[in-house]
């Protein structure tokens, strides 16, 4: 009976110092973005993204010997949504976090990874107000807002724009880009029409759209995302718009020509680099294709190059102590990626603009020449 | 554009519109009037039919198309199909608590909502989806003034939906129920009435509005999101009150009033006429709600609404 109790107590020993023993024989890695509400197809192809990268690292070795794991947050576009998604990885013990999609959402999450003290890898929200509310830890990948608008102007001024209408929803991320877009453009000497937001799920843009028209400007600039832009380009041309119509870089996804049909012939995008853009991601793309069934969404290069970053930063650290990983982040020039070489600023943003300029062409997304 | 060109235009923007949202506006009446309920998924339904519209149209489409005759044949399906979903909400979730305190038949018309919001996202998963129709581009010019055959499509089919319902009220012996109803209910009974019937009636009537605004609303608009139906929902909510909720006059009047409101506002500027205002889109939802709260300080019941008593 002794010898049973022993056994019994040994063997609950055991166990209870065997979890966590197994536990360590992986690092987590906790993945935040949308995988619900409008924007979660961006989320899902980041996701995939990740994961895919997370493969190869673990086919290579894992990380410090150890192979990875992940974990995702849903924070569905939505400021609430992304508190309870960031607190809920961060109490789940993750080495790292690997998103940010939409900048409304992930500006509250700052805090609470920067309090719980992780390293977290921004791939796409890319809003300037993000700088100042960064605790130290974050790390943005994706040109901010302010590479866009100089790109944008570029691109306005090679095709002899003079006077252009922008058109925001009020959230961080198109309220910030369209607010930037005014002053830049101002301060250039050209003029800016109309100055007009929307509500967000409003399906009806036809009061905006005379207004549009009364003025006549030369372009169109769409700061916010695919979903209602697809409408108002819709609305724009049915009214007889035929000036350039531009969106930024939250508009660029094929759903765009669904929503918007023929409309979006012609439509002018900022984007950050994808893949198919990329001579470097064509294995990328194939292994994505291979995996996931479909092709690889505009984050998802951005995605996949953030987790291959902070994997690459866990190892040269050679510990995953925060204070280590964010400092060997920092120093980084890393030049494994598919979508360029990632050096940081001291504010943490990315070194050098990675904008494109892409049009719509017969239902696709194809690089503009100008 | 001259300042009259733009008001004709927004004219017409606030009409068409408006006409959406007095359809939706219809169905919150109605039911508020007969059993004094705010039926908070109204705007649900409205999503739901847009579905069921796209839905039978991708059916439908290889044998009579996709241009307006295909999409008036399957909004007349939706229309059904969402009557009857009205008249099964009804039965299930809100007739048994037709006795309860008011607050418990409110929050289950909340708790609907939500389960036809996100029932309709795990369907989709969160995805819009393009409503496959093929309407023309095509219109008339007057003047500046530019009207696509949609617009007016639209604005006619919801006129005379619209005028069908007053009718229905007003002439036929349900629609004397109805409104006998809507006056005392337990009256109605003792008089040899059958309530439930009428109860049942009213649903479907203002669902199929609903089913109706939002069929037609996918096939102008393009694309259908399970989220679609709260704004709408909320606004036809206001437009019904601004009537005076109850009243079926009332609330093609109050969706027709809200509706003209947010297209002028979008676009009111009198600094060319000397007067420093300008509202633009940006004020626009302060500047239309500012004027309904002027409306209701100064009408507490509504522009036709009547005393408690004289519903419908």
């Amino acid at each position: 009976m002794r010898t049973v109790l022993k056994t019994a107590a040994g063997l609950a020993l055991a166990l209870a110092l065997g979890a966590p023993a197994i536990a360590q024989d992986t690092l987590t890695i906790g993945i935040m973005v949308p995988t619900t509400g409008s924007e979660a197809t961006y989320g899902q192809d980041m996701a995939n993204a990740v994961n895919l990268a997370i493969g190869e690292i673990n086919a290579a070795g894992g990380v410090l010997g150890k192979q990875l794991t992940s974990t995702i947050g849903d924070d569905g576009c939505d400021a609430q949504l992304a508190v309870n998604a960031a607190s809920k990885l961060a109490a789940s013990g993750v080495v790292g976090v690997v998103g940010g999609y939409c900048s409304g959402a992930t500006i509250p999450t700052l805090k609470i990874y920067g309090d719980a003290n992780i390293p977290l890898i921004i791939p796409a929200a890319n809003s300037t107000k993000l700088i100042p509310e960064n605790p130290g830890n974050a790390f943005m990948i994706n040109s901010t807002g302010n590479d866009q608008v100089k790109k944008a102007i570029e691109y306005f001024n090679a095709k002899g724009v003079k006077s252009i209408a922008i058109i925001n929803q009020g959230d961080a991320y198109s309220q910030d880009l369209a607010d930037l877009s005014k002053k830049e453009w101002e301060a250039a000497g050209n003029t800016v029409t109309n100055f007009e937001v929307t509500n967000k799920g409003e399906q009806d843009y036809s009061a905006v759209v005379t207004s549009i028209t009364s003025a006549n400007p030369d372009a169109v600039f769409w700061t916010a995302y695919y979903a209602d832009g697809g409408l108002l380009i819709r609305q724009l041309r049915e009214r007889g718009y035929a000036g350039l119509i531009a969106v930024g870089d939250g508009s660029n996804s094929p759903e765009l020509f669904k929503i918007a049909g023929p409309a979006a012939e012609g439509v002018i995008a900022f984007s950050n680099p994808t893949a198919e853009f990329l001579p470097e991601a064509k294995a990328f793309a194939e292994a994505y294709q291979a995996q996931f069934g479909a092709a690889p969404g505009p984050y998802s290069t951005l995605s996949y190059d953030a987790m291959k970053l902070l994997a690459w930063g866990i190892n040269t650290a050679g510990t995953t102590d925060a204070a280590k990983v964010i400092e060997t982040l920092q120093g980084a020039n890393f030049t494994e990626t598919i979508s360029g070489p990632i050096s940081f600023t001291p504010e943490k943003t990315l070194a050098r603009s990675n904008f494109v300029v892409l049009e719509g062409k017969g239902g696709a997304w194809t690089l503009a020449q100008f | 554009m001259t300042i009259f060109d733009i008001f004709t235009n927004q004219l017409l923007n606030g009409i068409v519109l408006g006409s959406f949202y007095a359809l939706v506006a219809l169905g919150y009446t109605m039911v508020f009037g007969v059993v004094k309920l705010l039926n908070f998924a109204h705007g649900e339904l409205y999503m739901v039919g847009g579905f069921a519209g796209f839905l039978v149209l991708s059916f439908l489409a290889p044998f009579i198309g996709a241009g307006w005759f295909g999409v008036a044949v399957s909004m007349v399906f939706a229309m059904i199909a969402i009557g009857f979903l009205g008249v099964v909400i009804e039965r299930v979730a809100y007739a048994p608590m037709l006795s309860a305190p008011r607050l418990s038949i409110l929050i289950t018309a909340l708790a609907v909502s939500l389960v036809l919001q996100n029932g309709m996202l795990a369907l989709t998963k969160g995805q819009y989806v393009p409503f496959g129709s093929a309407l023309g581009f095509g219109g008339i010019n007057l003047g500046k003034l530019f009207i696509s055959y949609n617009q007016m499509i639209l604005v006619s089919v919801a006129a005379l939906l619209m005028l069908a319902l007053e009718m229905f009220v007003s002439r036929t012996q349900y629609g004397r129920a109805m409104r006998a109803v809507a006056v005392d209910k337990d009256m109605s009974r003792l008089m040899g009435i059958n309530v439930n019937a009428v109860i049942a009636v009213t649903f479907f009537l203002g669902s199929a509005l609903a089913a109706a605004a939002g069929t037609m609303a996918g096939a102008f608009y393009g694309s259908l999101w399970y989220f679609m139906g709260f704004l709408i929902g909320l606004k036809a909510f206001t437009a019904a009150v601004i009537g005076g909720i109850g009243s079926i006059p009332g609330a093609m009047l109050g969706g027709l009033i809200l509706g003209l409101l947010e297209s002028f506002a979008t676009q009111l500027d009198l600094r060319g006429m000397g007067i420093p205002f300008k509202v633009g889109s940006e004020w626009k939802d302060v500047f239309s709600f500012s004027v309904l709260i002027l409306i209701l300080v100064f009408k507490p019941t509504g522009l036709l609404g009547k005393s408690e008593q004289e519903r419908m």
